[in-house]
């Protein structure tokens, strides 16, 4: 059952555009590799917009104004932060592992933009629609837990030792719960399919006075979709789990060594790694690109920045548990409620459907 | 508000209705006593160097002199001296000085440090910066200053002008060795000097086992400025008072009283009623300023460095800051206090200053709601602090800890009530105690404090609105010079926004001191810190040096 929104994808629609064709291998990889710039791009551009956005989303929260000074709005402040945290000396200690202490920012970044790959953005913004979509964007989304060891292991600081392997336990004790609440919608869509869960979220649930309630399995199954909140929170490392960077306890956490470039990098994977998380959740529940009116793509993008919206607040206003109270809920209590979440889910379906 | 009654069933030797017996504290020690002195608010119990710890010990365990609050050191031209100010927590009046006396040729005394384990750091300060050693210490090393240092700066013979020559040998790097062991888990870590939460420069050698701490030694100094130094080369009149100022930087003017009610009491200066209200107000309005930075870094130590508690602390802090400006002229260097008095009115129109602090009093119940909404009942929070950092009650008087910490532990001590002064017993308000003892129950105590501090501010205002305008005296008539008769020693102590805020002053008959010292109440709050950390994890090990609410220019001084 393809749903008409994710006919084709991108790199489909651009070959039929460029007159390239599909068949031959190369033009094929150039179409893919266009299509992957497009979207590499505006996934980076989206994120840059974070520099200034989380500045003033934060402000707002606190009771300040921040940045008001360097263009309209203090937006200008984006150009002038890349420049400055670009030009800056890039610092490497004594004795850090060398090709891990190197990779380990491309390897946080690159693996958080992978996922975008399978996310379909609505208006046919989509690079592949494989079968194993879900299973895939998990797969290279937990990629960045390898860049977090790398980057503490390699540092040669206690620090960042401390920090990376908070994110290895904080990530082997939320990956499970998250992705099992995952599998909880894939039972109700049939499909790891990511098009195909889009779409079968577009049907009418209800109707309340004349509004059509779409099936979005945040309203079919909230509970799941809370429980996949949270579990996200904690992936991608935002209050009230966001210890492995904890600044009052362990300085940066992984980041402690890093300056100008590679600094960036690992910035910047951070929050790229948000907004992926931001995706998933928006696919999985929030109908994807789905909404009256307005383009697809954009609906997806407020949709994101509703979620990434989220965990600024949460960041401003939740206090930071305890290393060995995070793994406490992460095993105790996240796990089994996803199992029992999924159980339930699975009974459910088997009987109604 | 009256004394309160020692509450022990057990009759304290030398305790009598009126004062104490020194008599009886005298045959108490018995052949242990070489000599009396006359100090100004007590007297000194002159013992041998090799007797301190019976000394000390009959006097803690049959006298109930259970606070050491401070231990002096001085060197005169024919002796060192080390004076230990004894108190109780009962009742604070209840004073002793304990001095031992020894030779300038074998300076060594014997530690208190098995008697009161506050002694420990004390003595280290004393060993630094006099010289006089101390048997038994279990550590005697210096504490304020570098490892390396020649001479002890507040010695006779100390010359100020020598160069501090280090060899090449001597600077090596101390982290270079990577105390790494083969058989053990456990993993050396520097928490600071730089360091985003000792809120200062403050360095915590820790050892980890894997998240939790298996010890953690406070090394501190790094914000030493020879306060007590730059005293004794003032003049008692004006020049010292600006110092105060620099100690607690949070919470400023309350430290000003410190040193105008030693001063006052050893020249025997009266102040007038309108400058004690004056004085009690500006006191408190700084004690809610540095109540409202506490409660807000420790938010951040809690919470994370984008918390908007923080900022919210800050809001209100600055309310109270905006309004001691417009009396002080300063925002944090107030030097507000003169001897015998305050330096001015309030500022004119005086309707306009009375409604500025009116409106702040009046919206704090609603933002006090609003902390508890965000910070007290919150469950996260409460699972981060409570039973966390715990530090029981007779631990922290081991510890002479004092302020909020003291109360934190159930333990009902403040200065302002039991040793009284300004117009505080003139006014209707309460010591807050919890017995929590954990992070917790000091975040509560702080909290009730601001409320505490409201009323009095607010009952100051009502004094101060009625004061009829020809009775609005200042100042009292206040020599312009002050020389104290020769050694003439006093020690008094104040309640700070941290604590029990002494200053020892010994006057020599000039116009300076001969020997200025400052009892801060960081400073021992901060020793209890291994106490309540060690067993416990990293982030609890933040938490609770954030809830101490230490202020490293207080601790260096």
């Amino acid at each position: 059952m393809t749903g008409p929104l994710q006919a084709t994808t991108l790199p489909e629609t651009l070959s039929g555009l460029l007159g390239l064709n599909t068949n031959d291998p190369l033009q094929w990889f150039l179409a893919a590799l266009i299509a992957s710039a497009l979207v590499g791009t505006l996934m980076l551009t989206n994120t840059a917009l974070v520099i200034w956005a989380k500045r003033k989303i934060t402000a707002a929260f606190t009771d300040r104004i921040a940045i008001n000074r360097v263009g309209p709005f203090g937006l200008l402040i984006i150009v002038a932060d890349a420049v400055r945290l670009l030009s800056k000396e890039l610092i490497v200690p004594d004795e850090v592992d060398r090709p891990a202490y190197d990779l380990a920012p491309l390897v946080l970044a690159s693996s958080a933009l992978l996922g975008f790959a399978v996310i379909p953005m609505g208006n046919g913004i989509q690079i592949a629609d494989p079968e194993t979509g879900l299973a895939y964007v998990f797969a290279v989304a937990s990629l960045a837990s390898l860049g977090l060891v790398m980057a503490g292991y390699a540092s040669n600081n206690k620090y960042s030792f401390l920090g990376s392997l908070r994110a290895v336990a904080q990530n082997l004790a939320y990956e499970i719960p998250l992705v099992l609440t995952g599998v909880s919608v894939v039972i109700f869509a049939g499909t790891l399919r990511l098009s195909e869960i889009v779409a079968a979220q577009s049907e009418t649930l209800f109707t309340l006075g004349g509004l059509a309630i779409p099936s979005w399995y945040a309203f079919v199954n909230p509970f799941a979709f809370v429980l996949f909140m949270a579990a996200n929170l904690a992936e991608v490392g935002r209050n009230p789990f966001d210890i492995p960077e904890a600044p009052n306890e362990i300085v940066a956490g992984y980041m402690t060594e890093y300056s100008s470039v590679y600094f960036v990098l690992l910035y910047l994977g951070e929050f790229i790694h948000v907004f992926l998380g931001a995706a998933i959740v928006t696919t999985l529940f929030l109908g994807g690109p789905a909404g009256p009116v307005l383009p697809g793509i954009v609906w997806f993008l407020i949709k994101i920045w509703a979620v990434f919206l989220f965990t600024q607040w949460t960041r401003s206003a939740v206090p930071r548990v305890r290393i060995d109270q995070l793994i406490e809920i992460g095993w105790k209590g996240m796990l089994v409620l996803s199992i029992a979440n999924l159980v339930l889910t699975a009974v459910i379906v088997g009987v109604l459907v | 508000m009256s004394l309160e009654e020692p509450r022990d069933a057990k009759p304290e030797i030398g305790v009598t209705d009126d004062g104490l017996d020194y008599d009886a504290l005298a045959a108490l020690l018995g052949d242990t006593l070489l000599d009396r002195e006359d100090h100004v608010t007590t007297e000194g119990f002159v013992v041998r160097p090799d007797d301190v710890q019976d000394a000390l010990r009959t006097l803690k365990q049959e006298a109930g002199f259970d606070h050491c609050s401070c231990v002096t050191a001085q060197e005169y031209q024919d002796r060192y001296e080390s004076i230990y100010h004894l108190k109780k927590y009962d009742d604070p009046t209840h004073e002793l000085s304990v001095v031992v006396p020894t030779s300038r040729d074998d300076p060594v005394s014997q530690s208190a440090n098995d008697v009161y384990r506050t002694a420990d750091w004390h003595e280290r300060e004393a060993y630094d910066l006099v010289g006089i050693e101390y048997e038994d210490h279990p550590d005697m090393r210096r504490i304020l200053l570098p490892e390396t240092w020649q001479g002890h700066p507040l010695g006779r013979d100390y010359d100020q002008t020598q160069p501090q020559v280090v060899t090449l040998r001597e600077h090596a790097n101390p982290l270079q060795e990577d105390h790494m062991a083969d058989d053990t888990d456990t993993m050396f870590i520097n928490v600071g000097p730089h360091h985003p939460a000792t809120h200062g420069v403050l360095h915590l050698k820790t050892v980890l086992d894997g998240e939790q701490v298996a010890d953690v030694e406070p090394d501190i100094g790094y914000l030493h400025r020879c306060e007590e130094q730059l005293c004794q080369q003032c003049t008692y009149r004006h020049q010292i008072m600006p110092y105060p100022d620099r100690w607690d930087y949070t919470a400023n003017l309350i430290n000003e009283w410190s040193y105008a009610r030693a001063a006052e009491t050893l020249a025997d200066i009266d102040v007038p009623e309108y400058a004690q209200v004056l004085r009690t107000m500006s006191a408190e309005l700084s004690r809610m300023a540095g109540h409202f930075l506490a409660l807000g870094t420790f938010a951040l130590d809690v919470y994370g460095e984008f918390t908007a508690i923080f900022q919210y602390a800050f809001r209100d802090r600055e309310i109270a800051q905006d309004i001691l400006e417009d009396l002080t002229g300063q925002r944090m260097m107030h030097n507000y206090f003169r001897l015998g008095g305050v330096v001015w009115d309030l500022p004119n129109p005086r309707e306009e200053f009375f409604e500025k602090t009116r409106d702040f009093l009046d919206d704090l119940p609603a933002k006090l709601d609003e902390y508890h909404d965000m910070i007290t009942s919150n469950e996260i929070f409460q699972v981060r602090c409570v039973n966390t950092g715990v530090l029981e009650p007779d631990v922290a008087k081991e510890y002479g800890a004092t302020g909020p910490v003291a109360r934190g532990s159930g333990i009902d001590y403040d200065l302002r009530r039991d040793d009284p002064y300004g117009y505080y017993p003139e006014l209707d308000w309460d010591v807050v105690t919890e017995d929590g003892c954990d992070n917790y129950a000091r975040v509560l105590v702080r909290m009730q404090e601001v409320e505490e501090s409201a009323k009095i501010v607010e009952q100051c205002l009502d004094l101060l609105e009625d004061w009829p305008e020809d009775e609005r005296t200042l100042q009292s008539n206040v020599p312009r010079t002050i020389k104290p008769e020769p050694d003439t020693e006093i020690y008094s102590a104040i309640e700070n926004a941290k604590g029990e805020l002494g200053i020892y002053i010994r006057s020599d008959g000039t116009d300076k001191p001969a020997r200025f010292k400052i009892r801060s109440p960081s400073f021992s709050n901060l020793q209890a810190l291994p106490e309540m950390s060690n067993g416990e994890y990293v982030a609890d090990l933040i938490a609770t040096l954030g809830s101490l609410d230490i202020i490293l220019g207080e601790v260096d001084r």
